[in-house]
This record gives C-alpha cells, sequence and structure tokens, in this order.
C-alpha cells in the first residue's frame, strides 16, 4: 500500500519537473529572473540617502557662512549645489525637485555668531518625500550643529553624549537589511505563480480529468504537486542566499540547519497558499489575477516597509494571516541576528498551521470542484 | 480565369519536418474540392499558405490571382477561411458573434437568412462557448460565410459533429454559395468528400489523387477503400495490442453476476440523472454492458453523452442514480472504481511537453506498474502500439492520430478490464480509425468491456449494442441490426436521422 | 474604422463577461489604498523601546518618565543587561538606552554625560528611529532640566521647515504614490494575457483571414484596456482625494492627462509581454518581474532614487513608475509645477510611443515570423484596379 503511494507520489512529482524544467525559457525564467532582481534591487534599494542635492541662498555672504557651506561641499552625502540670489529661484529649485533640500542663511548670520548671540540657519526639506526629506534634514542639522560647536564661544557646559551601538549590523547598513528581505520576497513571487498555475493550468488543458480519472488520490495529487515548486524554491532560496554571502559578504550569524528548516517550511506556507488559489480557480487567469490580490498586500504587511507593531490593532491580527511576515522575520532573524531555536518554533508555529489549514482546503477544493 | 488557386512547385518547411514538398495543385473556380489525406499529411499547411497565413520556402503560388504573401491584405476580402477551432468568440454570444464577423469583413448585418439557415434564431443570445458542437461549427461557418466570399476554405468543419448536423452544414454550403464560388473542404469523412465535385487526396505533402470521386469509385464505400488503397493500405493485422493484454482485474475481483441469462455486468448505469436549475442534461439513464461487449452510445451533439460519460467515470457527480463499474458503485468509492476502468478523454488531454515515453512512464507508475518492470512495460507498449520513431517526440507536436493512439495507450497502460473511450476517432484519419476498430474488436474479444462514443455511423456497426441518445434520455436500445429495423433504414446513418426526428415528432405532439 | 469600432466593441463585451478583470480593475486599488493608507506608516513610527536606569537620582527619573511620555515611544523598563540582550534577539524591543550610574553626576559637574543607546541593527530603518527618538527625548529632558542651566547653547540654531507637507505626513505621497504601483499592476496584468488568449483559441487565426490589418488589432486592444485603466485610475484617485481626504492642490485635468499617458505606457508593457510570449505562465512571470517588483522598489516610491548609484539611476529611466510617482507627488502636494509635469509626460509619451511601435511590430499577421522577402520576386502579383 504505501509503496504504491510513493510510487505514484514520485511519478507525479517526476512529470512536474519534467513540465517545469525541461523547457529551457522556463527554467531560465524561474531561476534567471529572481537573480537578476536581486542584483538590481539589493544595490539601488537603500534608504541610506545619498547624493543631496542643495540649493542655498546666502543673504550673509560671509567668511562664516562660507565656510559653513563648505563643510556641506566636503561632506560625501551632498551632491551638486545651487548657489542662488533671491528666493524666487530659491523656490523654484525645491519646487522643480532639482534638490531635496534648501539652506537659507540669513544678513546677520555672521554678526550674530562673532557676538555669541544665536545666529540661525533655516533647512527646507522637500515634503514630497517625508522621509527622505526627513533623513536629508537630518544630515543638514548634524553638519550645522558640528560647525556651530566649533565657532560657540562658550566652553562646553552639561550636555547628553550619546554614544550608540547597532547590534547585529554595527554601521547599520541597509544592504544588509533589504537583501534578507528581497530573498523572502523573490522566493516569494516565484513559488506562488509556479504552484498558482499548476492546477489551473491542467484544469485548462483537460488533463486535470486524467489525474482525476487515475488512480491517484487526492492526498497523492497534493504531495505530488506540491513537492516539486518546494524543492525548486528550496534551491533557489539556497542559490540567493549563497549570492547573498558570496557576494555582499554579509556575515551569516545563525544556524544553518535552522534557516533551512525554516525556509522550508515557509515555503511550505506559500505552496499551500498557491495551491489553494490554484484549486479555486478554473484559468489561469484567474489565477495570476489571485495570486495578485494576495501578494500585494501580503508583501505590504510583510513588516518590511513599515513595522507591524506600528499598523493599527486590525492589521496587526491580519498580519498572522500572512505567511511572509514569518518568513522574513525569520529571514532575517537567523541570517542577521542568530535567532535561537526557541524563538524560531514561535514563529514557526504560525507558518506550519497557516500550511496545514491552505494544503488541506486545497485538497479537499480540487475534489470537491468535479461539479 | 479558370483557376482559384494555381500552386507550382511550392516547398513548406518546419525545422526538419517537410509539410509541403515540391507540391503542385490547381483548384477550379465554381468547384467544390474535398481535401482528404492522413493526419500530419500537410492538409492544414496547405490551407493556411494558400490564404498567406504561412509563408512558403520556395515554389510559386497564386490565390485569386493574388500573390499571398505580398498581397494578404487584397487577398483577403475575397474569401472566407474556418479554421479547424472556427474562431468563434465563445464569451460572445450567437448574435455578437455574426456582427463582429459583419463589421471586420465590412458587410450589412442581415443575418435573418443565416440565422433561418443555420436554425439559430432562437439561440441569438445564447453564449457561443454554451452552444453544443454542432450548433458552433454551424455559427462559424455562418461567420465565414458572410459577405459572400469568392472563395471558400473550411478546415475540417465536421469534426465531432453528429451526422444530422453534418448534413445541415453541407446543405449551408450548398445553398448560400453561388454558381461562381470556389470551396476548398478539408475532411475526414469519406462519404462527404465522395460528393463533391473534386478530391484531392495528399500524402506526405505530395498530391496522390485529383479527380472526380465518382471516377474513382462509383460509392462511397468503394470510395474509401480506393482512398485506402491510395494512402499506402490497410491490411488487417491480427491486434498486438490485445495480444499483449492480459485480463485482470486489479482491485475486485468479483463483479456482480445479473440478469436473466447470469450474465456479468462489469457496467452498469442506474438511473443516471444530472440536472442543471430545472435542465435535465440526462435523465433516468439506464443500461448495463456484459463483459467482452462493445456498446455504443451515439447521440446528437448536446444530447447529454459527455455527461453520462463523465458521471460514470466519476469526473462528475451525478444528481441522481448512481453507476457500478465492476461492481464498484462509482458514488461511493470513486476511487476504486476507477482503478478498473481505462478512459480516453474527448480531448486531447495528456502532457503536452512531456515525450511519448515520459507520457507513458508517468502513467504507468500512477497506475502502480512497479519500478522495475516499468522500463520494460512502456518500451513494450511503445513497440505494440506503433510508437517507436516517435517516443522521445514531445506528445504535443504529434500528429492527432498518433496522440489518440498515445491517449489509448495510456488507458491501457494497466491492463484495465473496462475502457471508456469518448469520441476516439474523432479527426482521426480513415485508416487510422480502422486500424483502431481492429483494436478495439480485438480487446472486447479477449473479454474488455467497452464503452465508445462516435460520430461516425459506420463505426456504430462495429458495436455489439448500441444507445440512442437524445435530449438527455434514452430513445432506442439495441444491437445495431435491431435499430436499423427499428427505423426501417438500411445503414446506420440514416436508422440515426429517422430515429432521432421520430423522437422530435413525439416530442412535439 | 469600422473595423476598429467593431474589434473594440468586442473587446469590451469580453471584458464585461468575464468579471475578474473588472473586479481586479475596481478592487485592487481600493485593497491597496486601505494598505497604503492604514499598513504603512513612514514617518512618526511608534517603536517599543527598553529603558535601563542604573542612576539613583531622582532627578534621572523624570528622564526614564519622559520616555514614557513620548507618543513615539513604547518603553519597557529593565533591571539587566542581560534581558535587554534577550529581548533584543527575540524582536520584543527595537532597541534600549542605558542610564550610565554617572549620568546625573556629570550633569552637574557641568560636563557631557554618556548615553547608551542600543538598537536592533537588524531592521535599519527602525534602529534609526530608535536612534533619534532616544537623542531627542533625551535633549528636550535636558532643556527642561535643573541641569539645562549650566548646558551649552548652541551657538547656530538650525530650524527646519518642510515645505508641501508642513504635516510631515507621509500618507500624503505615499498614497497617491501608490496609484503608481496599482496602476502600473493594472495595466501590465490586464493586458499580459489578453492577446497570448486569441492565438490560444485560435480565434486569431479567424481574424488574420478576414480584412483586419495590424493597427486595428493594436488598437483593438489597447482602446478598450485603456478605457477601463482611466476608470480604474479615477476611481483609484476619488478613493484618494474624496474618501480618504488625501490634499490634492493640482489641476484634475492635467492629472487625468498625465495618468492617461502613464496607463498607455502601461498597457504597451503588458501588450508587448503579452505578443511576445505566447506562454501564460511565463508571461505572468514576467509580467511580475517588469510590473509589481520594479514598481515598489525603483519607481522612487519607497527608495529615493537620488541615492542609488548612478548606473541604476540610469536604469530606472526606463520604467514609466518613475515618471509618474515623480508626477503625480508633485500634483497632489506642489500643485502645478509646469517643468516637472512637462518632463514626466514628455518622457512617458517617448516611452508609451516605444512600447506602442514594439507592439506593432510584434503583432504577426501571419502565423510565423515575416523573413522570407525572396519570395517576392518569385511570385506574380495580381494588379488592382480601381
Amino acid at each position: 500500500m504505501l509503496r504504491d503511494f510513493f510510487r505514484r507520489v514520485l511519478a507525479l512529482m517526476k512529470k512536474e519537473f519534467i513540465t517545469i524544467w525541461n523547457d529551457p525559457k522556463t527554467k531560465g525564467i524561474i531561476i534567471g529572473l529572481p537573480i537578476v532582481q536581486l542584483l538590481i534591487f539589493s544595490n539601488a534599494a537603500t534608504m541610506e540617502v545619498q547624493n543631496i542635492d542643495v540649493v542655498a541662498l546666502d543673504r550673509s555672504k560671509s567668511v562664516e557662512s562660507r565656510e559653513l557651506l563648505s563643510r556641506f561641499e566636503n561632506s560625501p552625502r551632498f551632491r551638486n549645489f545651487y548657489y542662488v540670489e533671491n528666493e524666487k529661484d530659491f523656490k523654484k529649485k525645491l519646487d522643480e525637485q532639482k534638490v531635496q533640500i534648501g539652506l537659507m542663511i540669513n544678513n546677520d548670520f555672521a554678526r550674530d555668531i562673532k557676538s555669541g548671540s544665536i545666529a540661525e540657519v533655516q533647512v527646507i526639506a522637500d515634503g514630497r518625500q517625508t522621509n527622505s526629506a526627513s533623513i536629508a534634514s537630518g544630515y543638514a542639522s548634524q553638519i550645522i550643529a558640528g560647525y556651530g560647536a566649533e565657532v560657540s564661544h562658550q566652553k562646553s557646559g552639561a550636555g547628553i553624549n550619546p554614544s550608540v551601538r547597532n547590534w547585529f549590523n554595527p554601521n547599520l547598513e541597509y544592504k544588509w537589511y533589504i537583501l534578507t528581505v528581497i530573498v523572502a520576497m523573490l522566493s516569494l513571487v516565484t513559488t506562488l505563480i509556479l504552484t498558482a498555475l499548476s492546477i489551473a493550468r491542467e484544469r485548462e488543458l483537460g488533463t486535470f480529468d486524467q489525474l482525476i480519472v487515475s488512480p491517484l488520490s487526492s492526498p497523492e495529487i497534493l504531495l505530488g504537486k506540491s513537492i516539486p515548486p518546494l524543492i525548486i524554491a528550496m534551491l533557489l532560496t539556497m542559490v540567493m542566499t549563497g549570492i547573498v554571502i558570496l557576494f555582499f559578504h554579509i556575515p551569516f550569524a545563525g544556524s544553518v540547519i535552522l534557516f533551512l528548516v525554516s525556509i522550508f517550511i515557509s515555503l511550505l506556507a506559500i505552496v499551500g497558499v498557491g495551491l489553494y488559489i490554484s484549486s479555486i480557480c478554473n484559468t489561469q487567469q484567474q489565477a495570476i489575477l489571485s495570486v495578485m490580490t494576495f501578494m500585494m498586500p501580503a508583501v505590504l504587511l510583510s513588516g518590511f516597509i513599515s513595522p507591524i507593531e506600528d499598523m493599527p490593532v486590525f492589521l496587526q491580527y491580519l498580519t498572522w494571516l500572512n505567511p511572509v511576515r514569518f518568513f522574513m522575520v525569520l529571514t532575517r532573524g537567523i541570517f542577521l541576528k542568530g535567532m535561537g531555536l526557541e524563538e524560531v518554533i514561535t514563529n514557526l508555529i504560525p507558518l506550519i498551521i497557516i500550511a496545514s489549514i491552505t494544503l488541506t482546503l486545497a485538497g479537499r477544493t480540487f475534489k470537491r470542484k468535479l461539479g | 480565369m479558370m483557376n482559384t488557386v494555381e500552386i507550382k512547385n511550392l516547398t513548406k518547411t518546419f525545422g526538419k519536418i517537410t509539410a509541403l514538398d515540391n507540391f503542385s495543385l490547381n483548384i477550379e473556380k465554381g468547384k467544390i474540392t474535398g481535401l482528404i489525406g492522413a493526419d500530419g499529411a500537410g492538409k492544414t499547411t496547405l490551407l493556411r499558405t494558400i490564404i498567406g497565413l504561412l509563408i512558403p520556402d520556395k515554389g510559386k503560388i497564386s490565390t485569386l490571382g493574388f500573390n499571398p504573401v505580398t498581397q494578404k491584405n487584397e487577398l483577403t476580402p475575397h474569401i472566407g477561411y474556418m479554421p479547424q477551432k472556427f474562431g468563434l468568440y465563445e464569451d460572445l454570444t450567437v448574435i455578437e458573434n455574426l456582427t463582429l464577423y459583419a463589421d471586420l469583413k465590412n458587410v450589412p448585418h442581415n443575418f435573418e437568412k443565416m440565422l433561418e439557415f443555420t436554425k439559430l434564431a432562437p439561440f441569438q443570445d445564447r453564449l457561443a462557448g454554451a452552444l453544443s458542437g454542432g450548433m458552433k461549427q454551424k455559427l462559424g461557418l455562418a461567420c465565414t460565410l458572410l459577405g459572400n466570399p469568392e472563395f471558400l476554405l473550411l478546415d475540417e468543419p465536421s469534426v465531432g459533429v453528429d451526422p444530422i448536423s453534418r448534413r445541415d452544414l453541407m446543405q449551408m454550403v450548398r445553398e448560400m454559395i453561388n454558381p461562381e464560388t470556389t470551396v476548398l473542404w478539408s475532411t475526414a469523412y469519406l462519404d462527404e468528400a465522395h460528393s463533391f465535385d473534386t478530391a484531392v487526396v495528399i500524402d506526405k505533402g505530395k498530391v496522390i489523387y485529383e479527380g472526380r470521386p465518382h471516377d474513382l469509385a462509383p460509392t462511397p464505400q468503394e470510395f474509401e477503400n480506393k482512398v485506402i488503397e491510395l494512402m499506402g493500405g490497410y491490411k488487417q493485422e491480427p491486434s498486438k495490442i490485445a495480444e499483449n493484454y492480459e485480463y485482470g482485474i486489479p482491485s475486485h475481483p468479483n463483479p456482480r453476476p445479473q440478469g436473466a441469462r447470469g450474465n456479468i455486468y462489469t457496467v452498469e448505469a442506474d438511473n443516471l440523472e444530472k440536472k442543471y436549475g430545472n435542465f435535465y442534461a440526462v435523465k433516468n439513464n439506464s443500461f448495463c454492458i456484459q463483459k467482452g461487449e462493445i456498446f455504443g452510445l451515439l447521440g446528437p451533439n448536446g444530447a447529454g453523452k459527455s455527461t453520462s460519460f463523465k458521471m460514470m467515470c466519476g469526473l462528475a457527480k451525478p444528481t441522481g442514480g448512481t453507476a457500478r463499474i465492476m461492481g464498484v458503485d462509482i458514488t461511493k468509492d470513486p476511487e476504486k472504481a476507477r482503478s478498473n476502468l481505462g478512459y480516453m478523454a474527448q480531448k486531447f488531454s495528456l502532457y503536452g511537453t512531456l515525450t511519448v515515453r515520459e507520457n507513458l512512464e508517468f502513467f504507468a507508475s500512477a497506475y502502480g506498474i512497479k519500478f522495475k518492470n516499468r522500463a520494460a512495460k512502456v518500451q513494450e507498449i511503445i513497440e505494440v502500439f506503433g510508437l517507436k520513431d516517435f517516443a522521445e517526440q514531445k506528445s504535443e507536436e504529434l500528429p492527432l492520430g498518433l496522440k489518440q493512439r498515445l491517449s489509448m495507450a495510456c488507458a491501457l497502460i494497466h491492463n484495465p478490464p473496462v475502457l471508456f473511450l469518448d469520441e476516439p476517432t474523432s479527426g482521426v484519419d480513415v485508416i487510422t480509425r480502422r486500424d483502431f476498430w481492429n483494436h478495439i474488436t480485438s480487446l472486447a474479444k479477449k473479454g474488455v468491456t467497452i464503452l465508445v462514443t462516435t460520430h461516425f455511423m459506420d463505426e456504430a456497426e462495429y458495436c455489439d449494442r448500441i444507445s440512442l441518445f437524445y435530449k438527455g434520455e434514452t430513445i432506442a436500445l439495441g444491437t445495431p441490426q435491431e435499430l436499423k429495423d427499428k427505423a426501417g433504414a438500411s445503414t446506420m446513418e440514416e436508422t440515426f436521422i429517422t430515429l432521432i426526428k421520430e423522437s422530435e415528432g413525439d416530442n412535439g405532439k | 474604422m469600422k473595423i476598429l469600432f467593431a474589434l473594440i466593441k468586442k473587446e469590451i463585451k469580453q471584458i464585461l463577461r468575464d468579471p475578474s478583470s473588472i473586479i481586479i480593475a475596481f478592487v485592487l486599488p481600493l485593497i491597496s489604498i486601505l494598505i497604503y493608507m492604514y499598513g504603512i506608516n513612514l514617518d512618526s513610527v511608534r517603536v517599543t523601546m527598553g529603558i535601563k536606569n542604573d542612576d539613583p537620582n531622582p532627578e534621572v527619573a523624570t528622564l526614564v518618565k519622559s520616555f514614557g511620555h513620548s507618543k513615539y515611544v513604547n518603553s519597557i523598563y529593565f533591571d539587566n543587561v542581560k534581558d535587554i540582550e534577550t529581548a533584543i534577539a527575540r524582536s520584543k524591543i527595537k532597541g534600549a538606552v542605558i542610564i550610565p550610574n554617572d549620568f546625573s553626576t556629570k550633569l552637574s559637574r557641568g560636563q557631557s554625560a554618556d548615553l547608551l543607546v542600543i538598537t536592533d541593527g537588524s531592521e535599519v530603518n527602525t534602529a534609526n528611529y530608535v536612534q533619534s527618538y532616544a537623542i531627542s527625548i533625551a535633549n528636550s529632558w535636558l532643556a527642561t532640566s535643573k541641569y539645562a542651566a549650566s548646558a551649552g547653547r548652541p551657538a547656530i540654531n538650525t530650524q527646519t521647515r518642510t515645505w508641501y507637507n508642513p504635516d510631515l505626513n507621509s500618507h500624503y505621497f505615499i498614497v497617491p504614490g501608490s496609484i503608481a504601483i496599482t496602476m502600473t499592476l493594472i495595466g501590465i496584468l490586464l493586458t499580459s494575457l489578453v492577446v497570448a488568449r486569441e492565438w490560444e483559441r485560435g480565434t486569431m487565426e479567424a481574424m488574420l483571414s478576414t480584412s483586419v490589418k495590424t493597427i486595428h488589432i493594436v488598437l483593438g486592444k489597447y482602446i478598450p484596456y485603456f478605457i477601463l485603466g482611466i476608470l480604474s485610475l479615477t476611481f483609484n484617485i476619488f478613493l484618494c482625494v474624496v474618501v480618504f481626504q488625501i490634499p490634492f492642490r493640482g489641476n484634475y485635468f492635467v492629472l487625468l492627462l498625465v495618468s492617461g499617458l502613464f496607463l498607455f505606457t502601461c498597457l504597451g508593457i503588458g501588450l508587448n509581454i503579452s505578443s511576445v510570449l505566447k506562454n501564460q505562465f511565463l508571461a505572468s512571470m514576467v509580467a511580475m518581474s517588469l510590473g509589481f517588483m520594479p514598481a515598489l522598489m525603483l519607481s522612487g516610491l519607497m527608495f529615493p532614487i537620488n541615492s542609488m548609484p548612478v548606473f541604476f539611476q540610469y536604469l530606472t529611466r526606463i520604467l514609466p513608475p518613475r515618471y509618474y510617482v515623480s508626477f503625480v507627488e508633485s500634483e497632489f502636494m506642489a500643485g502645478g509645477v509646469n517643468s516637472i509635469r512637462f518632463e514626466n509626460a514628455v518622457y512617458l509619451t517617448i516611452l508609451g510611443l516605444l512600447f506602442f511601435a514594439a507592439v506593432y511590430k510584434n503583432t504577426s499577421m501571419r502565423l510565423e515570423k515575416d523573413s522570407s522577402n525572396h519570395m517576392r520576386e518569385m511570385m506574380p502579383e495580381r494588379q488592382v484596379r480601381g
């Protein structure tokens, strides 16, 4: 009995592999596209605001104001400088997004510094991009404060000297963070499309009838349909992780075994979602549209763009249904933080529940769909 | 101009395959020309090349005086072409399809005559996808005939169509065209071809016969034999498939002995019923099939044959009644019931991207053939089914006849005691069809119970018993001779038409 | 004209028959706006952090309290460093502040006191918030504490103003910007399968044997989906402005005009995918890779384009969402800035026309690539009279 079971599952698996793997175009797209995207997105997507362009209106035109501006010019974060003579031009540069921030130095800047009264500098940020604007204006304030401390007549008094330690990522390199996110996201996309279309495609082509008529039982079809995409997705994730470690030199802090187990179970949950989608759809088009409707919220609410703790309570509960959330916590946690067993298990439990529910539903649905 | 089409020394290849080989042919104006040939002989390629959908490698071609390669835009307004899939938008209604094609051909919206002819008037607002096969074909033809094209090309318009619809189709073409119109009609039905002005038989990309069908043979039956002869002949040999078959009942050893004479009924339909809303697709369908019997399910398109079929093998749930295969109730234990079953679907439904061998291997293991026996079994089947030269080819690239043969091989791989064949010969050339029936009858002799549907009425003669199905109900059941006697007809085709018309008359009262 | 009209009518009927594309056109924008509105927040993010106070001075206790009072910080009090370590490792807290035992002593002596800030560097964004919140809370505490008098006074005071968005509300640009992502998705998804489907179902073959010309087929696909897309877009803008009250300072006519251009480019991408790849699986993989992901990562909505390495900045130039994000944010928040309108409109037009030309070229009027010019000379052509 058991032997027959394995024999049939293996047969189905082999068939699935051949269909996916025999077509060079498909193979290229499944493996090639994610890797190209990994390389592009990881290099391009950064929150470390760089190349800031500045417009400056220097009304003081003093040694001091020029000195302050030269501090900006010497900072690697700032790139192009536009010196304007009036507010109209100043506003125009900002309006047209030629610059990200503006600096306005008043007439009495030099006098105030010399006289020991507080000089004022205005930093104007472009609020059309509040996040990079506030980061850029933060850099600007630091430079101004640094210059201010130098020219200050007063000996430094009581103050707070913060010393910051960033654990797991000492230099707060954005790349470390975004790479783990992108690996998870790309595995998600590939796995979902791979599984969501698989039953829908067989339905469209009529081959699913042939499968049903054969002695393959629902659990056998389910296994045969879920293992090949799982293996391919595992391979893809491992290749991408390898690239992250080798080419981006990001230290792998955690346990390799825990990492493998975690991505396996995460992918299993995603396979479950994909197969469930596939089992309720009659055509590939419906399947693709459903994938989109699932994926967009799943990616956006995974905590990668804004932290889950910051979401309204209702949405926080909703993210418990989102396998991507746990997938990202696990990859990032094990990769960068060396997450321990106990913590890994806490995150695996929801994934296991999601996987078992979706897979059961999928198995039931494609049988019930017979009409 | 005497000839609508003039082709000289035309060659067309696809990769390594030569579809048309130094091909020359003239098609006379104002005549109906039948195009006959085995699957993969190059019929579709020829039609497509004539209207410029394909570009030949070398040679000369002129259609209505135009060069289809450079003057496709000038040529298309003069022709009507119906591809194999008829080109209907299934999510548009009948009238919407007609309107669309009328607009595309820039002709006025006068559909009354067309709707009357096709008898589609009552269904104008039905989606084309919801029409029966026969009605779809008529609609496709109606769309093609719009604008009275000078030259009509029909690519196997009668595949999968019941005899009544086939007659209607033929009549439609004859009445809708004027004497100047040229028709090129590719077909697998030789009785159809026999009634045309000219017959062109092509084989392996070359013309092997061109002339009046009556010059070749006076009757359709003899014509069929002559054509088979031209195509290399068919010699009936003992079926290797049947020889190779070992009768065995994999999972249920005791079919129920039943019936007055203690017959063993291997397949039973017990008041099968399928209801969609208020509409009965199948109603009170009951029959019993004995071991080793060939049971034919005949009926017009849309009569409910496929639905019955699907319910019998557990692909659709009956709303009432049940079916038993080898005594196992299909609604109670579908998996067990199906393990006794070989199923060949109407539409080719094997994995197109897998090779012939891979498909067989898959089904062999899906049906539980042990690994160590598998390779040998698959090899044996490849040889027995004559698939040796194609074993490593992707199945989607095979010609239709070979696809059907492969489907049958997959259905038989586990030696099932019961075989369900849904239009196994639809769209298959005449030699392959004869070959197929040789296997089917030989298998039945070895004890395989066979349930089969077909639209070829000559094939119905091979069946031991026939159930004639109409509007969801059985209207006649018996041996072919009994049915013929009942209808007072000499051929199965006449019988079919008479019995259906009678039943329609009854319903009218 | 009649032919084109018939094809458009046909396509519209098909769209209406299959509810899935309509659902996508209206449900997707709704879901996505809800998510961007409530699920995504790029400023004033609340973080949970730990505090450990080693200084028994009661004045310092008020510093601990001010962490508790901050509306951006959720503070948890810890007694030992070990617990902080575990809490960070388990992501219970995103960072911690440790006040050393000589904190008040140093301040009262007029010296600068150390304050240890620890962050969870694995989440870089949050780590940055932890840093800046901790420092600014400590500084504002110092300014109001009894040590304020002896505190150093800055020589230069920096006044930061944020133009176009004085409330610093990230939703004001994220929500309009999300239209770019949603519309890329809709534009590409709707069209990426439609041509492939006609080939699969054999309707293309029938159509090619009628008087239909390439331009009819191409426009017959563009126009109906453009209409659907514009409806979806209008719905999207309606949700933004009327339902979620995102301030709009621009001109509705210009907004629709440039949005139309953007839609035109997206439809072009989808139709190209569809006419090149006739396999639905591949088409959807490529649609995802060219649609959703780049729109999210490379459009400038989430990650500033200026900060990317130069090569990747150039790469974003071939992506339509980039131009649309820039335009739509500016149109909503700054109102009419003609140079931004003009520049983005021009780029979108160029891209749109390029894609259109590619669709035209990829729409074959035969069943195979038109490659054999040699056939022209070999065959006679019929002279068309009149």
